[in-house]
């Protein structure tokens, strides 16, 4: 007869990790770390693309998170929508700090699964594809404009230029695609 | 006024998206102090961005976090906001920092001095970086392999399932059909006496052939065939040539 241990501990709660943070802890750090390190490297690279400085951002925001670990308010959303809003915005700062006129011109890209670890670019893929998903029920200008502002870290005048279309279209576009990403995702908040 | 704060309101998505500049910024902040109904759809729009994060998370460099881990010592951490310190703005209540901070708690150039201060860090530190060197060394020996399972996992027809465990956690594999492999994934299964070893078969109706063994999180099987299954059994270490226990998860490809 096999004997099977208990079960494993279930992942950890971010929540709770961030409160124990706050008080200094720095193992419960490390397991925050664990857990924040890939999607906020993956989202502040997919805004800057240059590692390097991809690198550099996201060690900033992953001390900014051991920093103010105590601001964090459960009541006002999940640990991790807190700390990669703290990392997008992060990167598109050092984005909007550049000499406009170096500016990179690329087109709204897929996000690329990184090649060297598999769990997390397996979990990385099963949320691309919720989101892919959720994109393809949007129409083309909400696609394009929620890509362009929040994976290139356009303004939403720089989106209505490449766009071609009028600043209050784009802030509309915006919010109804992000509502119904929203729903169609099935976020709960 | 009303009209403007309508037009206000609109910005709500971008604001989440952070696509507008910091004047707006402010401007929109002092806004939401008043408009509880735009704040809460910031913050569903806050939790969806988080989703459109999460979608490209890749495994940051190893020896970041070892310099992250060190700079925790020399950071001091702010305190709670409290009662009577007034809540003002938004992006305070939020502990958002207004602007990346001109200068860097990382300085390009300084990795001698960054190893200096690690050295000199409490153990903890130190032991995360040898645990660090050996994950890396680890990583080269498989680059192979995890290059082999990237290439399924990245391609346009990966077809994706998940299932639970009858032993806790979830197995999900991710099969190209066109690459004829595919990529068995485990989490949080229940962690086996070193006699005992989870092994993966590919079944089909002609029988179960194993795929190998599972020793990290994820194995690549090859040459699957639409209506193969995968399964998984708990086998004696080293594995046996055909399954001798019911399967733990059975998943189609």
């Amino acid at each position: 007869m096999r004997q099977l241990q208990p079960e494993p501990p279930p992942p950890p709660d971010l929540a709770g990790l961030l409160g124990q943070v706050a008080r200094g802890d720095h193992r419960a750090f490390e397991l925050a770390y664990a857990e924040l390190s890939g999607p906020v490297y993956g989202v502040v690279r997919q805004v800057l693309r240059d590692p390097a400085q991809s690198e550099e951002v996201a060690q900033e925001v992953l001390l900014e998170i051991w920093r103010t670990a105590s601001r964090y308010d459960q009541a006002r959303g999940s640990a991790a929508a807190w700390a990669l809003t703290i990392a997008h915005r992060r990167a598109v700062d050092r984005v909007r700090s550049e000499n406009a006129c170096s500016r990179r011109e690329q087109k709204a890209a897929e996000p690329e699964p990184a090649e060297d670890d598999v769990a997390e670019t397996v979990a990385a893929t099963l949320e691309h594809q919720r989101v892919r998903r959720c994109m393809d029920g949007l129409t083309g200008l909400q696609r394009e404009s929620i890509k362009l502002a929040y994976y290139n870290g356009y303004s939403y005048p720089e989106v209505a230029k490449l766009l071609g279309v009028a600043l209050g279209t784009v802030k509309t576009r915006i919010r109804d695609g992000l509502i119904r990403m929203r729903d169609c995702m099935e976020v709960t908040w | 006024m009303k009209a403007m704060r309508e037009d206000l309101h609109v910005l709500t998505g971008s604001y989440a998206l952070d696509a507008i500049s910091d004047t707006e910024r402010e401007e929109f902040e002092r806004h939401l102090q008043h408009c509880p109904a735009c704040e809460a759809e910031v913050r569903g729009m806050r939790e969806t961005a988080a989703r459109l994060a999460l979608a490209c998370a890749v495994t940051a460099p190893a020896r970041m976090e070892q310099q992250v881990l060190a700079a925790t010592y020399r950071t001091r951490q702010l305190p709670p906001l409290s009662a009577d310190r007034p809540r003002r703005a938004l992006s305070r209540r939020l502990a958002l920092p207004r602007r990346a901070s001109s200068r860097s708690a990382f300085p390009r150039g300084a990795v001698t001095r960054r190893v200096a201060v690690l050295a000199a860090a409490a153990s903890v530190a130190v032991a995360a970086a040898l645990g660090i060197t050996q994950l890396s060394a680890q990583h080269q020996l498989d680059q192979a392999r995890a290059t082999a399972i990237a290439r399924v996992v990245t391609a346009p027809d990966a077809h994706v399932a998940t299932a639970r465990t009858s032993v806790g956690g979830s197995v999900t594999v991710v099969t190209s059909a066109a690459l004829r492999e595919a990529v068995v994934s485990a989490s949080g299964m229940a962690s086996l006496p070193s006699s005992r070893v989870y092994q993966v078969w590919v079944m089909s109706p002609s029988g179960a052939r194993s795929a190998g063994l599972m020793h990290g999180s994820s194995l690549l099987a090859s040459a699957v065939r639409p209506g193969d299954r995968i399964g998984i059994t708990v086998e004696p270490a080293g594995g046996t040539a055909r399954p001798t226990t019911t399967p733990v998860a059975v998943l189609p490809v």
